[in-house]
């Protein structure tokens, strides 16, 4: 298949006495941006197409009496078509002065001043004065439309872009137009805030200054920014991503347009609103040593030189295999290689990225690009959807639903989705679901169950069928730390090296005194692992733990040594996301004084330990080969990559599932209180079966009991979606309980207070 | 006096709604010898043969507008535009209240015509009444089996739905009406697609008004070529006309097209006693106003578009010299920023200023510049609307304007314009 | 002789010269207790004005500082809060700093502004022994509440602000109403222009 059209799908046409040739169905909106024509938009958008409302990219076709609209009119053979002249100005010149007519003229103290389309458009296309001599209509102003939106009535320009998006693209409806006429306003449907996954893009489709982010408000003008392209590293999507700084400091990150392969130019809300953790008081910016149970402060060189010397007497007393490391999901792909080729260089083997659940995520060779996602006919969920896990990309699930796909999800324990789908209980059963004549089928998981993943692509996979391969985890860069080695059975590129301990092994060998000096890297297995119970005890056991960290996260104060580490934002590198695009990060600022990159903290390291580096250029190509490299050797669900066989988990009581959440966890969550608003309210949902059993309604307060301790204080919630005997609760956070009960356990519900106003389920 | 009764046959002598009545007086045998003898396509030919045009207002020709559904297997829908709110109009109103069974017939002529199983007819709110008696009438010939499954044991299946609108104009626009027959917020769609190829939940569909499809029981009944005999050369047939305003007898009168303006001013009772005609707007409020020198034009479609008018849906208002057309611009004006679905920028926000502005001048506070900026603005948004709503702004305005610009120039206030 | 007597003639011409001055006004005056009059658009520090109500006139827009052709204004905004508003509308400024060093008093930023907040007075006495203490911030630029609003750019007075100490009695090299002659190195260009803008 060649990628040029066939010249039966083009037509000819002139436009602006520029002949030119597109596709067959091309809109003149867009057919003029080739002849480098512009023609002015409001309500029209590249995602979301026509909506002939703001009326403004009028233009003249040749042949036809009336102005037509440039975003609805579609490319016709032999037309001729002018986006000037003087029917043109007149025509666009009255629509600007109507916009203005109950547009309040406040642009010194709006914050889309500067970057607004219809102060750029009045200026160049506006008549420049207006006959208006009436006051203007008074509308609500700094409407508080829900945690992270604020909304100005009277800017609106009722080009629908929000509610289109909402519906189109989200799918989540919230946003209405209500009344009519000049009246008309933008307001939720319900009257509740306005709350999802990618409310913050609304502020990016507004065209004018109605719709702006409550982080952002007031704090700058577009021209005070600067402005660095990088990818966003929160989740394993990768999405490109705009950081925008004013004297030092993040004020806002915006997307990118043109990121299709990507981003497909959305950001969630966890990428873009969470950025308030980078100048929080709370950052280490010393290095600290834990004396007599006490941190103290530290310089680098003695840090690096303890640290040496703490590898080095380990070494020498029982040999390498008492000297691990942990890290690599968070890292840059140079650090997470810098880091693996140190340690391999001391014939330390015990090296694992993985430090929470999730086990596995390179998706092998089947692995599918986010493009191929919007493509397939059909899409299996197993484990946890990718809606918290990586919000970006279950927007292309939605698309792929929108243009018909189906959904079908294998034992989902998460709220149903604002979309058609489909719940199965077993992977046989998904198969069988799928429709006979979907060639094209997208298998996503969440890498934490291997088994299942294997059973799942051995059922899905049928002769002249195409399955796509996805995982959707936990850490942003955790396939780039395959890549690079940072596992205990593989070298860079996926080469087999001689095997060391998993992190479930680390722990055990550590329980059992057999691990000397641990070293971690931006992980918090305290908090994030299934069992932290039993991380926490292992992790005492060691004597000498190292952990770079921004925060004193649970991980991070069980440590001998704590490295401050620089943020993602405050590095550059590459890293690779799901669907094994290499995507690079580039530092937008440098990071606070005294805190360090991993890059420098491993290459200090090295120096004191007097180990050989290999120069920048070497680091390069090398990361480069090993991010290139073709998982060939991996299967999808690969047994290599499993973990120990489990605890005995069973016993009397609800099974406990720790869902994910966007907005849940510790790190950088924890430490940014801008986005306080967005966290949820811890909710434990249980089947109705189980829930009229023990006498629990919706918005109930109950407690959960299990072997580790209590979740005191849970909103009860029925879900009908759910299979009896489980409980899932979400809204993990740092110093909740709930990481003391080991993941799948058993746990009792205790304390049950009725609320007064039962919620509707 | 070119008086007819065709649709109004009967209407004010004996109760139409009864359905024992209006079959004694051949109600529904059209129907019956549509389904056991004729095909679908040949209804569709006689109406293209009668020449009949839309009644709603835009005059497209029903035959050829049925045609443009394409051939295939999706399912098709009729949908019958019963939301009359254009002002001055009141003939759907009558129809559906005294006749609702011709208009049942002819909702069910018109379903079979363009091939399809399930009509909608969508109520304007406000016809209460009207709904309830069509609600009995369809009743009565579901239970006559003239509605339903198996229809005189052809095989040939139909169900009718009625839905109420809720009180907004726009949703007369046949897209508009179709979202809020969905469901949705009645807002016009944007076209292309047109409903002929993604009509009423994205399926091909026909909107047809009242009076047309009523016209179809008469023309099945006397065959095409005797509507086509009436009329002039390209507006064939008859039209109920609402005659109101400054005449002595305002109603509905049904005269067949072509029938001068002074005649129908005739029939209904001529001016009052004393009074000189200054204006008549000939097609609701959308249309522009003629003036005596138009008096001896034929009423049709072309000779109204030459006068710079239209004969819309045939609501035919007269004004006299009492008339203060100020104040009728700011009422008209009123109306369409009232009905603004307020979607789209011109209409908005040009109806709405263009309000603020007459309202001023109705207070004897315009300003002489106001005059120029009425006419720039209401000129210019024409044909910049995404629907026929915001182009229902200018066209009387300008034409009294044009025509009484004293009765403007007087109500500006002096202090200000010489200031 | 003759040439000697030439002599006391120069002596005496001389102290003639320095009789007559003697008795004649004195163009310098005692700055810094008594003080110049200006040019009446003299631009000298910036004031931040204040409304009747006590209200701050800076909505934090940073017009000045976009329009400071020395880079020398940074404004920070904030939201208003509803029940404390420092200014009328919803913007405010956090923190309004102006380094006067690197100004270059070409009053600019009073152009730009929309609201008429920013002002430059003929205050122009901001002498230091540290470069640092030249950034003025809100404490020192702002009019203080008990102040009444400040200076308005249109009436500023012919003169300097009574705050400022004793006014000398000197006349203006410029005076809008004589107008004024134009000299270069003591040679008259032009002389008796009336007013400053004609």
């Amino acid at each position: 298949m060649s990628s040029a059209p066939a010249t039966s799908d083009l037509v000819s046409l002139t436009i602006d006495g520029v002949p030119l040739q597109v596709r067959k169905g091309t809109l003149l909106v867009e057919a003029t941006k080739m002849v480098k024509q512009e023609i002015p938009v409001y309500c029209y958008h590249t995602k979301l197409g026509p909506a002939g409302l703001c009326r403004v990219c009028l233009v003249e076709v040749e042949g036809t009496p009336k102005l037509q609209i440039g975003c609805n009119t579609p490319v016709a053979e032999g037309m001729v078509v002018r986006t000037r002249g003087e029917n043109v100005e007149k025509g666009r010149a009255m629509v600007l002065e109507l916009l203005l007519v109950n547009h309040p003229l406040d642009c010194p103290i709006c914050d889309k001043g500067g970057e607004c389309d219809l102060q750029d458009y009045a200026i160049a296309y506006g008549r420049g004065s207006s006959d208006l001599a009436d006051p203007k209509t008074s509308k609500p102003k700094a409407v508080d439309l829900g945690p992270t939106i604020v909304l100005d009535e009277e800017r609106c320009v009722v080009c629908q872009r929000c509610v289109r998006f909402d519906d189109l693209i989200v799918g989540e409806r919230q946003l209405v137009l209500k009344d009519r006429g000049h009246r008309n306003m933008i307001a939720t449907a319900t009257g509740d805030p306005y709350r999802h996954n990618f409310t913050g893009n609304v502020t990016e489709l507004c065209p004018v200054g109605a719709l702006t982010s409550k982080t952002y408000r007031f704090k700058s003008r577009p021209w005070d920014l600067r402005r660095t392209e990088t990818s966003c590293t929160q989740c394993s999507v990768g999405c490109r991503m705009n950081i925008d700084l004013r004297h030092g400091n993040v004020l806002r990150t915006m997307s990118v347009e043109g990121d299709d392969a990507v981003s497909d130019w959305w950001l969630c809300d966890r990428g873009r609103y969470n950025i308030g953790y980078i100048d929080s008081p709370e950052r280490i910016k010393q290095p600290l040593l834990r004396r007599d149970g006490t941190f103290v402060q530290i310089g680098w060189d003695d840090a690096f030189a303890l640290w040496a010397k703490a590898i080095r007497s380990a070494i020498d007393a029982g040999g390498p295999e008492r000297v691990a490391a942990i890290g690599g999901g968070r890292l840059t792909n140079e650090e997470a290689y810098l880091l693996a080729r140190t340690m391999r260089s001391l014939g330390v083997k015990n090296l694992d990225w993985r430090a929470g659940r999730q086990r596995q995520a390179t998706p092998g060779s089947s692995g599918g690009t986010l493009l191929d996602l919007e493509r397939a006919g059909a899409i299996v969920t197993i484990g946890e959807s990718p809606a918290e896990l990586a919000p970006v990309m279950d927007l292309r699930v939605r698309k792929a639903v929108r243009h018909g796909a189906r959904l079908i999800r294998v034992a989902a324990q998460e709220a149903p989705p604002s979309m058609p789908f489909q719940d199965v209980a077993d992977v046989a059963a998904a198969a069988a679901a799928i429709p006979a004549n979907v060639t094209r089928v997208a298998l996503i998981w969440d890498g934490v169950d291997n088994a299942l993943a294997h059973a799942a692509f051995a059922a899905l996979s049928r002769e002249g069928r195409t399955l796509l391969t996805y995982i959707a985890g936990e850490q942003g860069n955790a396939r780039g730390a395959e890549a690079m080695g940072m596992l205990p059975f593989a070298g860079p590129g996926y080469h087999v090296a001689d095997a060391g301990h998993d992190f479930d092994g680390i722990c055990d060998a550590a329980l059992s005194g057999k691990i000397e000096t641990l070293a971690i890297f931006g992980a918090n297995p305290v908090l994030n692992s299934a069992d932290g119970a039993h991380v926490r005890a292992a992790l005492q056991a060691i004597p000498f733990l190292v952990v770079t960290e921004l925060f004193m996260t649970e991980t991070a104060k069980l440590a001998s040594l704590v490295l401050p580490a620089a943020g993602a934002f405050e590095k550059s590198g590459s890293m690779v996301n799901l669907a094994g695009d290499v995507l690079p990060t580039s530092a937008a600022l440098a990071p606070p004084d005294g805190v360090l990159g991993d890059f420098e903290i491993v290459v200090g390291l090295a120096r004191a330990l007097e180990i050989e580096l290999p120069d920048s250029d070497e680091i390069e190509r090398a990361t480069i080969a090993a991010a290139a490299a073709l998982p060939v050797g991996i299967a999808f669900g690969d047994e290599r990559f499993a973990g120990a066989a489990k605890k005995d988990l069973s016993g009397e009581g609800l099974r406990l599932h720790v869902l994910h959440h966007a907005f849940a966890g510790g790190g950088t969550l924890a430490h940014d209180e801008r986005i306080a608003a967005l966290q949820p309210e811890p909710t434990a949902a249980f089947a109705a079966a189980d829930a009229d059993r023990l006498g629990i309604r919706a918005g109930d307060r109950i407690d959960l009991v299990g072997a580790g301790g209590t979740i005191g204080d849970l909103l009860a919630e029925r879900r009908d979606t759910l299979a009896p005997g489980n409980v899932a609760f979400v809204g993990l956070r740092s110093g909740s309980a709930a990481n003391e009960i080991a993941v799948g356990s058993r746990v009792r519900v205790e304390n049950i207070r009725h609320s007064d106003v039962p919620v509707e389920a | 006096m070119p008086v007819v009764k065709v649709l109004t046959d009967g209407i004010g002598e004996v109760d139409l709604t009864d359905i024992a009545i209006y079959r004694q007086r051949d109600g529904y045998r059209q129907w019956e010898r549509a389904v056991r003898e004729l095909q679908s396509s040949e209804v569709l030919d006689i109406a293209e043969r009668s020449g009949l045009r839309g009644r709603g207002g835009a005059g497209f020709p029903t035959g050829k507008k049925w045609s443009f559904l394409p051939a295939g297997d999706k399912p098709r829908y009729l949908v019958c535009n019963c939301d009359e709110a254009e002002p001055g109009t009141f003939k759907d109103h009558m129809l559906l209240e005294r006749a609702p069974h011709l208009v049942l017939e002819g909702i069910l002529l018109g379903t079979y015509g363009i091939g399809s199983h399930h009509a909608f007819i969508y109520i304007r709110g406000e016809f209460k009444r009207g709904y309830e008696i069509f609600s009995r009438a369809l009743e009565a010939a579901r239970a006559a089996g003239f509605v339903g499954k198996n229809l005189f044991g052809t095989g040939y299946d139909l169900e009718v739905t009625i839905h109420r609108g809720a009180g907004a104009y726009i949703c007369g626009e046949e897209t508009a009406l179709l979202n809020s027959l969905e469901g949705k917020r009645g807002e016009p769609r944007l076209k292309p697609p047109f409903p002929a190829i993604a009509g009423l939940y994205g399926m091909p569909t026909v909107v047809n008004n009242v009076e047309t499809l009523a016209y179809l029981v008469p023309i099945l009944r006397n065959g095409p070529e005797w509507f086509a005999a009436v009329g002039t050369e390209r507006s064939k047939g008859y039209k109920i006309i609402s005659i109101s305003g400054h005449v002595r007898k305002p109603g509905n009168y049904e005269v067949p097209l072509g029938t001068t303006v002074r005649e129908l001013i005739e029939i209904a009772g001529g001016l009052r006693e004393g009074r000189t005609l200054r204006a008549v707007q000939p097609g609701g409020g959308s249309s522009a106003c003629i003036f005596e020198e138009h008096l001896d034009l034929p009423y049709d479609y072309e000779n109204m578009a030459k006068a710079g008018s239209m004969l819309g849906s045939g609501a035919f208002v007269v004004f006299d010299d009492t008339t203060d057309f100020v104040k009728c611009a700011f009422n008209l004006v009123r109306f369409f920023a009232h009905e603004s679905c307020g979607q789209c920028t011109p209409c908005r926000e040009g109806g709405h200023w263009l309000e603020t502005v007459l309202h001023r001048f109705v207070e004897g506070r315009g300003l002489a510049s106001d005059l120029a900026m009425m006419r720039r603005v209401s000129s210019t948004i024409t044909g910049l609307n995404l629907c026929a709503l915001g182009d229902s702004i200018e066209p009387f305005l300008k034409s009294v304007l044009q025509r009484f610009p004293e009765q403007f120039e007087a109500r500006v206030l002096r202090e200000v314009a010489s200031a | 002789m003759r040439k000697q007597l030439f002599n006391v003639g120069a002596i005496l011409q001389g102290l003639g010269i320095t009789f007559k001055y003697m008795f004649a006004k004195r163009p310098t005056i005692e700055y810094p207790s008594i003080k110049k009059q200006h040019a009446p658009r003299f631009h000298g520090l910036h004031e931040l004005r204040r409304y009747a109500d006590g209200k701050e006139r800076c909505i934090g827009c940073e017009l000045c500082s976009s329009a400071c052709p020395a880079n020398a204004i940074t404004v920070i905004g904030a939201e208003n809060s509803p029940d404390a508003r420092v200014s009328p509308g919803e913007r405010r400024a956090a923190s309004y700093e102006i380094d006067e060093l690197r100004c270059i008093f070409c009053g600019l930023c009073e152009e730009a502004c929309p609201t008429d907040a920013i002002v430059l007075t003929p205050r122009f006495e901001m002498a230091d022994y540290r470069r640092g203490a030249f950034v003025y911030s809100k404490d020192r630029l702002l009019v203080p509440t008990d102040a009444g609003v400040g200076t308005p750019p249109d009436e500023r007075p012919n003169g300097i602000p009574a705050d400022l100490g004793r006014v000398a009695e000197v006349k203006s090299t410029t005076n809008v109403d004589r107008g004024y002659s134009a000299t270069h190195r003591g040679e008259v260009l032009k002389t008796e222009r009336k007013g400053l803008a004609g």
